[in-house]
């Protein structure tokens, strides 16, 4: 193996105290209006969830900039942010509802909170009939369908893909469970699988706009196993919950602690696929220099989404579903693969600075969605605690 | 409504796999004449019109069936439904599992087409584009049963029409060549979202299998 030793020098990317404590600065002053909503929390479970969301925010964030290291941290603030939502998510539903089951009647009433997910199945009806197809309120409730698509537009147009890594609320089981171990137990994957998302986008659509219904809601998505379901009241029904359960436990729990790969977002999610083409009109990439990279092909292993290989390493930049997580970067020990800003030069200098202006507003994004769900769970877990429930 | 959208629904998924396998037939001779963009359409237009044919004859066939077999049969539902869940099954296989083949290739005699394009060269499209119809792939096969399953022959004809419009829709883009390079990504994504329905078909076919088991 050649190795270019000039190119496999450490950069300098780290800051001393002082200055990440001055970069830190701004997201401190952000988080803090963000979780305060401006006022100081009067109840002692709101004032203690405050201080330590706001403590474990921002010594995240303040971690990502002294080390120069991405992934390693936003992956702590990410997975807890997803366990957090499951359980902030259930305990509100159980609150409101009295089951984690949508009925019939609920969703008439249309009270189902929209996702993400659903996006991509609404556009064709929405362009031919004027219709949302989902039982949802376009505004004014929570997790309303107009607040979902304005944080989407808002992401996509900042982050593209970056919304799987640093946005989504569902992305960090995934990430949690393809941590549990130190060896992937399953190494070699046919790349070919690669494309099912793709060609689940096109069936869903497609069936959609057909049945102007959210077919993959009503079939298969994995994360209706901890978020809600249609209650059961029919074989339909129940084979839909056992579909969820089964994707779940075989795709978010099972495959991604084997390969320890995000299996369900790079090799399942049809939102991932369509979010994949947000990345061609976001000023972020990640590349790979070339000069410096000695072949060793330890991203294209480690590269949770499959956005890796020894084709795009010799292009020098990622396939268009990097998810823009950091882990690549992080691992190469040539720093020779970088978060860059499209149109300029891989230049050794602005390295550090492309970095922190995308982190910036990628970690606002996840502080924002983390922020909220991470005090509620902490409150919920404070009264757990004091009084036997959480409800 | 339904129905037709069934068709057309089946026929678009398989679209991909469908364009990207016929296209090696249709492309050396667009790429042959090479007359601009409008002829390019204008002969893309004849294949399908062949293409068509191909599909009628086979609505035709399903009718037939129906009116020969199953609808005297007591056990219209038990049929059909094998039939939906046994293609279904070779459409989630051809989907998921099949290696990799030339598809329509195989399946139409390449010296022909070479022999037709140099003594009959105002026949070859339509030509071409009816025999690469009367392949029997599991989506044929299972547009075939969905046909069958219709309860008069211009229902049956309709579906087949309905599943060539779904598989004819990524033909709009043949004639302008470009996306050539990335025919082998394109038939990949088509097989499997074939595949994908193929499971929807499994659906429907244990459903109809359990009525006619229920209905002895």
């Amino acid at each position: 193996m050649n190795i270019n030793k000039s190119a496999a020098a450490p950069v300098n990317n780290k800051p001393g105290l002082f200055k990440t404590l001055l970069l830190c600065l701004p997201m401190m002053t952000v988080t803090l209006l963000m979780l305060s909503h401006g006022q100081r929390p009067e109840e002692p479970a709101l004032l203690i969830a405050f201080v330590l969301t706001f403590a474990f925010i921002n010594t995240i964030f303040f971690f990502m900039i002294y080390t120069g290291e991405t992934d390693r941290w936003r992956s702590i603030l990410f997975i807890v942010y997803s366990f957090c939502f499951i359980l902030s998510f259930i305990t509100n539903l159980i609150e409101v509802r009295g089951s984690m089951a949508i009925s019939e009647a609920n969703m008439i009433e249309g009270l189902t909170p929209f996702c993400h997910i659903v996006i991509p199945m609404t556009l064709i009806p929405l362009a031919i009939t004027k219709t949302i197809i989902f039982p949802g309120t376009i505004i004014g409730a929570n997790a309303s369908i107009a607040g979902m698509f304005v944080l989407w537009i808002g992401t996509s147009l900042a982050l593209g893909r970056g919304f799987c890594s640093w946005f989504c609320f569902f992305g960090g089981m995934d990430e949690g469970f393809s941590r549990l171990f130190r060896k992937a137990r399953i190494k070699n994957i046919d790349r070919k699988w690669t494309y099912l998302p793709y060609a689940l986008l096109l069936v869903i659509v497609l069936a959609s706009a057909a049945a102007l219904a959210p077919f993959y809601c009503e079939w298969l998505c994995p994360f209706k196993t901890v978020t809600e379901y249609q209650e059961i009241t029919s074989i339909k029904t129940a084979l839909q919950a056992m579909i969820f359960v089964s994707l779940f436990i075989a795709l978010v729990m099972i495959l991604p602690a084997l390969t320890e790969r995000r299996i369900q977002c790079g090799l399942f999610c049809p939102f991932g696929a369509f979010q994949s083409w947000t990345n061609k009109i976001n000023v972020f990439d990640v590349r790979i220099d070339p000069a410096k990279c000695i072949k060793c092909y330890k991203c294209v292993q480690i590269c949770p989404s499959f956005s890796l290989s020894e084709d795009t390493i010799a292009k020098g930049k990622t396939a268009t579903t990097c998810m823009k997580c950091g882990k690549c970067i992080d691992a190469c020990k040539q720093h020779a693969i970088v978060y860059h800003i499209k149109g300029t030069p891989l230049n050794e200098g602005k390295v550090e600075i492309a970095r922190r202006l995308f982190i910036y507003p990628a970690f606002i994004f996840l502080a924002t969605m983390a922020g909220g769900v991470v005090q509620d769970a902490i409150v919920k877990i404070i009264k757990l605690v004091t009084t036997g429930s959480m409800i | 409504m339904y129905i037709k959208l069934d068709g057309f629904i089946l026929g678009l998924s398989n679209g991909g796999a469908c364009m990207a396998a016929c296209a090696p037939v249709l492309l050396p001779y667009l790429l042959g004449e090479g007359k601009g963009i409008a002829s390019n359409y204008w002969i893309t237009g004849q294949f399908l019109l062949g293409r068509l044919w191909g599909y009628l004859l086979f609505a035709l066939l399903a009718w037939m069936v129906n009116t020969a077999v199953l609808r005297e049969s007591e056990m219209w539902n038990l049929i059909i439904g094998v039939a939906y869940v046994l293609f279904a099954a070779l459409l989630i296989f051809y989907g998921f599992l099949k290696k990799e083949d030339s598809g329509c290739q195989n399946s139409c005699n390449r010296k022909m087409y070479q022999q037709l394009t140099t003594l009959r060269p105002a026949l070859f499209p339509v030509t071409a584009g009816f025999v690469t119809g009367l392949n029997f792939c599991p989506p044929i096969l299972l547009a075939f049963t969905g046909a069958a399953a219709q309860s008069s022959l211009i229902m049956s004809l309709l579906y087949f029409f309905s599943f060539f419009l779904g598989t004819s829709a990524l033909f709009i883009l043949l004639p302008l060549i470009g996306i050539s390079n990335r025919f082998a990504v394109i038939r990949i994504i088509g097989k499997m979202a074939a595949g994908i329905i193929g499971f929807y078909y499994l659906y429907s076919g244990s459903i109809m299998l359990l009525r006619g088991i229920a209905k002895l």
